[in-house]
């Protein structure tokens, strides 16, 4: 909703490889260690829609940037939903907040974590 | 992946519908908010990382995600699984009956024998009990299973219940792999056809 959100600096969030600086945390539920994505490179003005398909198709943002992680098992906590097309997508695997992120089907080395819907801590 | 991960494991959690299997996954927040789209679209599976005696493993853990209902799950589901957890619900004897059956199907489909399973009788924090301790510990000990009293809802028991899992996993030789060998947890439900079925996999029944 709104315009898209000013793209917070990359800067503060990923070391010189590119990889993340911070934890990825659940932003709901971040009392433990949620999600840990490492490693992983980010992925700038990747215009992908992460909307909320179960939801009726209404509502859900086109969100820009994301974590790419290339091996699920890099996650520390997440869960998958079935499948919604050739896309499943990514939740919280404690709390099952989400869509977190996303993950296409006819790529299997490519989970997509949304900056702006995960904590960095 | 990390490098001081010991090894992956596929763990299955089933039993009827009702006893509170995706419950033991989730941890309850006393927020308003309704994790709406997980519960619309169902959790496939999640990947978890447990750390028992200081290993640490990476769990895919498989929940039947409603699918018990129109009753044997596909072959997919159990194949190449190192875990399983049984649920029934303390207050729904039915459910505790029904045992037999999950026992069943899992020996018809499981691709191993040395399967470790563990029994988790769940919902102890409500009141209207109708299968007592003993009768699942006896129930547990007859199919060599672990056995463990669970309350999703307080998480009594939960976190128990994976690490002693893991633990009878990791202790029991061949049933589980090194990292470096063990990347074989396939993410797509459209496997190969098993036996000739038509769909072979996980698809959607709803």
């Amino acid at each position: 909703p709104g315009p898209a959100q000013e793209p917070r600096s990359p800067c503060c969030l990923v070391c010189a490889q590119g990889r993340n600086l911070k934890a990825v945390l659940c932003q709901r539920c971040s009392s433990r260690g949620v999600m840990c994505v490492l490693p992983q490179l980010l992925l700038p003005a990747m215009r992908k829609k992460a909307v909320a398909a179960g939801s009726g198709g209404s509502g859900g943002d086109v969100v820009r940037e994301h974590w790419l992680v290339r091996d699920m098992f890099s996650f520390e906590n997440v869960g998958f939903t079935r499948d919604v097309g050739n896309v499943k997508f990514l939740v919280c695997a404690d709390c099952e907040a989400g869509p977190i992120g996303w993950h296409c089907l006819d790529d299997k080395e490519s989970f997509y974590v949304a900056l702006e819907r995960v904590a960095h801590e | 992946m990390d490098e001081d991960v010991l090894t992956t494991l596929k763990i299955l959690i089933i039993g009827e519908s009702g006893v509170g299997k995706s419950s033991l996954l989730l941890r309850f927040t006393d927020d308003t908010f309704d994790p709406e789209l997980a519960a619309t679209i169902g959790v496939d599976f999640k990947v978890k990382t447990i750390s028992v005696d200081g290993n640490k493993a990476k769990l895919a853990i498989w929940d039947t995600a409603g699918q018990e209902r129109f009753r044997t799950l596909t072959p997919s589901y159990y194949r190449g699984a190192q875990g399983v957890i049984l649920v029934y619900d303390v207050t729904r004897r039915d459910t505790f009956v029904k045992l037999d059956n999950w026992l069943n199907e899992l020996e018809t489909y499981c691709t191993r024998n040395d399967i470790v399973k563990m029994l988790v009788g769940n919902k102890i924090d409500k009141e209207n009990r109708e299968v007592d301790r003993n009768e699942g510990l006896k129930f547990a000990r007859k199919h060599s299973m672990l056995f463990i009293e669970a309350s999703a809802k307080t998480c009594d028991g939960v976190q128990c219940a994976f690490e002693e899992l893991v633990e009878k996993i990791i202790q029991t030789p061949g049933l589980w792999e090194s990292e470096s060998q063990n990347r074989g947890v396939k993410l797509s439900n459209k496997e190969e056809g098993y036996g000739g079925g038509a769909c072979g996999g996980y698809c959607s029944m709803l």
